[in-house]
């Protein structure tokens, strides 16, 4: 195959491709999976758990309040009640098994920022920052489904209102009186994400 | 402070227009290559259209949490484990920083008594060693893959047969301070009647144990107290580099040296030597001697010590016979410098021969130096080099039934490799307990592959009343076993060496403490701090005993005779490969040596007298060969070598060492001798010939040249006494800049380059901690190298005897910075606390920042480096990205390191706390010559730095405003 069959096969799969793309209904403008909502191995419902029986966000995603990730919780969390309840659900007993054999769930990742990222949960956490704020309602979705861009215009935006750092006289940094989020202090440096 | 000229190659040193030339450009002109720009653009196309074509879809990526959530675990955050490296036998407290269940990054320990926070740079390549792909996966029987329940079986009948039959069973082990296993090998031992431990060390320092055998009747290990020393004489030893126990001996001596504060006394050194070493490159006064004036100098500054101080000696009747004028002269001034500072002086001497360090033994007790600055501590188990060479002798007479080798390869480093090949084949069971499949355990019947210190259970007494615990970080990544728990098993011991390990611990350690009163506390504490110190273990005090220096005298001066008039080589250890154990480690590979800055290579080091004698120039490839011994390797040409010597670094020319460290440079332990009961690694009568090629080093200095400038500054310990402000900054004064507005922090950091001794580990625990690629040797040579620091050594003088200074230098963080100024894409640009920050998913690779920096210190990813090796990938620190290739990079003061805490410290409603941040190259500093912390807070310790009156910053003309200044080295000589 000479460069100039080359050049013309690759220029026919690329159309064909685009257009392949846009009929179907997976396509998405380039690294923006808003609305993507896939199976998982494990029929939760955060409507159920978070929504109906108003369980906290931080009582299975512990780690956002310490650590830069939320982590999905060990399956060992959930039996902490399904020990107790819904014992005879398929869905449960499939956690009950992974349990019993040591094997770990593999959940589909939604979220999922570049590696050039680095985004710190529990600084969000301690700045009393809603998980809804990005993650949307997550206690209304059966499947959750990303609910935000998670571009760097949706977090500079949020990060830009509210960056004034001055300190006080016990030398402690204090941000410009803003009622909800007194204890944020955003900085819109670039190597505070990228590092 | 006057100014002198510094020079960094020689061609620069005699100004050579081509290099002046080649230096202006940044960047070499790119290597010829056969696609043209048009087939470029073209096969740019295709690849566009393959990648719209995949971005059309995210791939699905997995979560998989834990089934059992463990305890200590929260995903995301590191957990720190306080253990013990075991690199070589110094043993330093390490911590071991587990991201996710793996080790990612090792750091000294500040709690260690010994060497308190600092590691080495071969410590910090331990990290690769864990996830080194080429280590052994499981047991091998002959050759064949094999269970570990099989392999016991076999090996304890035979082991059973051995013990009816009364063959002869030897354990190969090195140089152990480890007490439990020590413990392991006596029961190992005591079980097979007349079984005997050969401890067998590849660079051996055993001379010194055994002339303490001699001397103070006491089989010891010195250990040097060097901050508390005010004068110490050095006779070639290499003890800020790789003699002894080298991260210890360089805190006490950058201790005894610290001027910060307003400090005014400091440590002198004196160094007599013929190579140029490390240690000498930071001596205070540096005596080149030739090779054959080193025993009678020793001799001679023996008996000037003996007359001084009235005790009888066996030197009284010693005449110098080879020491010329001036070394006479320079060793009388040195005895009466040693006289002045009886009780705080120290003499060390680096020839592993037992006479020399008899002598040695001798000047020292008679300085009064015992119990002050050397404190001798009893041994495990002692050995000499000459067990190694009756164990030979013995394989060789068919006596040996069973070899077991713990740990060591003899057939890489055994200086008669022939008798030793030829005695291995007539032993009848070899069972190597070896990580990997290296030379030695390749001719192995049995190969039992031990874990990785970081996988594995163990224990250390680097000193008197010091213990320390090595735990495990990571479960075993392969099928491997420890080494003292197959040992165990073939002494019918079934215990787990956890268990052996927590049962020698309480039955030995736990009754020597008052603290706890139940073990499982002790333990727990033991574990948590990595150290256990018992408190009044008393110091042994043996008597001195100078009849057994009878004979010295005339057997050194025989050998300084054969010496004299001849060519010597002198064998060394690079702080990277040591003794060759790390040859397979590309970091340490690419690690450039602190004085030559050559990268994977060794050489013969040559004086530039004795080239231009010879007509050699630099990568002329020659045989050097001493009678039926003969290596072919490049040289280089060293000024500061004495020009009767040549010196070739050991470690180098490993056959078997993997993908990285196989069949680079060559092998120089042949020219190894046995002599006066020690392995000797000085040789004279040796000669040099021309093969009549040339190879290029990959070099990574003398690429740009100093141009004149004032970058290191330097005075005498007298001027600096005198002298009571900073000297006046000739910077501008004026500024096109409108300057920064910093509100709660500008990062700094402040270089003391008087404590700086050259070591390089803050270049490896860079490259650890901020996923710095290794290039490879081409790559080294176009200049590509991708690490961090630069650590630039600069010579001033004479080439013949010139002074050195070492400086670290690594982006200086201006705040007029020539790079932000250029970026098209504002891929750097300036943050809120000072930092340049480069920002890599925007950086397009115009390279403009680069041409641009004043220093030179921005490094380009002109490929996307092998991230291939998925085990290797481990290593990888997860709160750093991996560039790609086409971005720029350079180093952010660990900027992963300041958003940790100021998260921590945020959460938390505080202040960062002054030291709460160290960045990698700080952390395990040894000579702790590097500070860092906030400039606005006055009290902050670099602030304080910033106003000692030895801070200077790099090209004050330029007015660059940097966050990085030093201070200044100040030499405790007369001489400027």
């Amino acid at each position: 195959m000479n460069l100039r069959t080359a050049k013309i096969i690759s220029l026919s799969l690329t159309v064909l491709g685009v257009f392949v793309a846009l009929q179907g209904a997976s396509f998405s403008w380039f690294n923006n999976h808003q609305g993507y909502a896939p199976a998982q191995p494990i029929n939760f419902s955060h409507r159920v758990h978070a929504g109906d029986n108003q369980i906290p966000c931080l009582y299975c995603h512990a780690a956002a309040a310490t650590s830069k990730a939320a982590g999905v919780p060990a399956a060992s969390i959930c039996m902490n009640c399904h020990s107790q309840t819904r014992k005879d659900s398929p869905e449960v007993q499939k956690i009950a098994r992974a349990v019993a054999e040591n094997k770990p769930i593999e959940w589909v990742r939604i979220h999922d920022l570049p590696d050039h990222v680095a985004f710190n949960h529990s600084r969000h956490i301690a700045a009393e920052i809603k998980c809804q704020q990005c993650h949307g309602p997550v206690e209304t979705m059966d499947r959750v489904a990303q609910f935000e861009t998670l571009s760097m215009g949706m977090c500079i935006n949020c990060h830009r209102t509210h960056r004034v750092v001055t300190l006080d006289a016990a030398g402690r940094p204090q941000v410009a009186q803003e009622a909800t989020r007194a204890r944020l202090l955003a900085s819109t440096d670039c190597a505070v994400c990228h590092h | 402070m006057s100014r002198k000229r510094y020079w960094k190659s020689l061609d620069e040193y005699r100004g050579d227009a081509a290099l002046t030339e080649q230096a202006r450009d940044e960047f070499p002109a790119p290597p010829e290559s056969g696609v043209s720009r048009r087939t470029f653009i073209e096969l740019a196309w295709l690849a566009a259209a393959a990648v719209t074509l995949q971005s059309c879809n995210a791939p699905e990526q997995k979560i998989i949490p834990y089934a059992k959530q463990p305890v200590e675990l929260t995903p995301g955050v590191a957990n720190w484990y306080a253990t013990t490296c075991g690199g070589c036998s110094a043993a330093c407290g390490a911590l071991a920083r587990v991201c996710d269940g793996r080790p990612v990054k090792l750091e000294g320990n500040p709690e260690h008594p010994l060497s308190r926070g600092g590691l080495c740079a071969a410590a910090h390549g331990e990290l690769f060693n864990l996830y080194f792909a080429e280590r052994l996966r499981q047991p091998l029987s002959h050759g064949m893959a094999a269970g570990w329940d099989e392999l016991d079986v076999q090996i304890t009948q035979q082991l059973a047969a051995l013990r009816q039959s009364g063959g002869k069973v030897c354990l190969l082990t090195p140089f152990i301070i480890n007490p439990t296993s020590n413990e392991v090998c006596d029961r190992f031992l005591r079980q097979i009647p007349g079984a005997r431990r050969v401890v067998y060390e590849a660079a051996s320092t055993a001379a010194i144990r055994v002339a303490h055998e001699r001397t103070h009747l006491f089989a010891g290990k010195p250990l040097y107290h060097l901050h508390k020393a005010q004068l110490v004489v050095s006779f070639a030893a290499d003890f800020l580099s790789t003699w002894g126990d080298p991260v210890p001996q360089m805190r006490g001596y950058s201790q005894a040296r610290d001027l910060r504060g307003g400090r005014k006394e400091m440590l002198r050194h004196i160094q007599f030597e013929s190579t140029l070493s490390l240690t000498g490159s930071n001596a205070d006064r540096r005596v080149q001697i030739a090779p054959a004036e080193g025993f009678d100098a020793l001799l001679y500054l023996a008996k000037l010590s003996a007359t001084k101080n009235n005790s009888a000696s066996p030197f009284a009747a010693f005449e110098p016979k080879h020491l010329n004028a001036n070394t006479r002269q320079t060793v009388e001034k040195t005895a009466e410098e040693l006289q002045q500072q009886r009780g705080q002086s120290l003499v060390v001497c680096g020839w592993n021969d037992a006479d020399a360090q008899a002598v040695v033994n001798f000047i020292n007790q008679t300085l009064g130096n015992y119990g002050h600055t050397i404190e001798l501590n009893a041994v495990l188990a002692n050995s000499s080099d000459q067990q190694m060479t009756d164990l030979v002798k013995e394989m060789n007479d068919g006596q040996v039934a069973a070899l077991l080798i713990v740990g060591v390869n003899p057939v890489y480093s055994y200086h008669d490799n022939e008798a030793l090949l030829r005695g291995l084949d007539k032993v009848p069971l070899k069972i190597a307990l070896n990580p990997t499949l290296d030379e030695t355990a390749s001719l192995a019947d049995y190969v039992c592959p031990t874990p990785h210190f970081l996988e594995a259970w163990g224990d250390a007494t680097p000193a008197r009343g010091i213990y320390s615990l090595t735990q495990p970080t990571i479960a075993p990544l392969f099928n491997t076993r420890p080494w003292q728990q197959s040992l165990l098993k073939w002494s019918g011991d079934a215990r787990d060496y956890y268990e052996f390990l927590r049962a020698e611990w309480r039955e030995k350690l736990f009754p020597q403490q008052t603290k706890y009163a139940k073990f499982d506390e002790f333990w727990d504490r033991s574990l948590h701090d990595g150290i256990f110190v018992v408190e009044n273990s008393p110091e042994p005090t043996p008597a001195f005993n100078a009849a057994h220096l009878n004979g010295a005298v005339e057997r050194l001066d025989a050998r300084a005779a054969e010496a004299a008039g001849k060519l010597s080589l002198a064998l060394y250890q690079k702080v990277s490969l040591r003794d060759g154990a790390h040859a397979a480690n590309p970091w340490l590979q690419e690690l450039p040596d602190p004085l030559t800055k050559i990268t994977w290579d060794n050489y013969v080091n040559v004086a530039p007298k004795l080239a231009e004698k010879m007509r050699l120039v630099e990568g002329d490839v020659v045989r050097l060969s001493k009678g039926a011994t003969a290596i072919e390797l490049p040289v280089h040409i060293q000024p500061g070598q004495h020009e009767d010597c040549v010196s070739v670094a050991l470690g180098y020319g490993r056959t078997k060492a993997g993908k990285a460290g196989s069949n680079i440079g060559a092998n120089a332990y042949p020219f190894v001798t046995f002599t006066n009961g020690s392995f000797q690694y000085e040789t004279s009568g040796v000669a040099i010939e021309l093969t009549g090629t040339k190879i290029e080093f990959a070099k990574t200095q003398t690429h740009d040249s100093l141009e004149g400038r004032d970058l290191i500054k330097e005075q005498t310990l007298a001027a600096y006494r005198q002298a009571e402000q900073q000297e006046a900054h000739t910077g501008p004064a004026q500024s096109m800049w409108p300057g920064h507005e910093y509100a709660e922090h500008k990062w700094g950091m402040v270089i003391d380059l008087n404590a700086c001794l050259g070591c390089s580990a803050c270049l490896l625990s860079c490259q650890a901690e901020n996923n710095v690629p290794v290039v490879g040797k081409d790559d080294v040579r176009r200049r590509r190298e991708m690490h961090w620091i630069r650590l630039d050594r600069y010579y001033e003088g004479a080439p013949d005897d010139p002074r050195v200074a070492f400086q670290l230098l690594t982006c200086i963080q201006c705040d007029n910075a020539s790079c932000e100024s250029v970026c098209p894409v504002l891929a750097t640009v300036h943050s809120g606390d000072g930092l340049n920050m480069q920002v890599y998913n925007r950086c397009v690779g115009t390279r403009y920042c680069a041409n641009n920096c004043a220093l030179k210190v921005r490094r380009f990813n002109w490929f996307n480096y092998a991230h291939d090796d998925v085990l290797a990938n481990l290593a990888l620190n997860p709160d750093v990205t991996v560039r790609s290739r086409g971005v720029m990079e350079k180093c952010s003061f660990c900027i992963q390191r300041i958003e940790e805490a100021r998260i921590r410290a945020r959460n938390e409603n505080r202040p960062i706390r002054e030291g709460e941040i160290q960045t990698a190259c700080q952390q395990s500093c040894p000579a702790g010559a590097i500070s860092f912390g906030n400039l606005l807070d006055a009290g902050s310790r670099v602030a304080q730095l910033k106003r000692d009156r030895r801070n200077y910053v790099i090209l004050e003309e330029l007015n660059l405003q940097p966050a990085l200044s030093y201070l200044t080295k100040v030499r405790n000589d007369e001489e400027a």
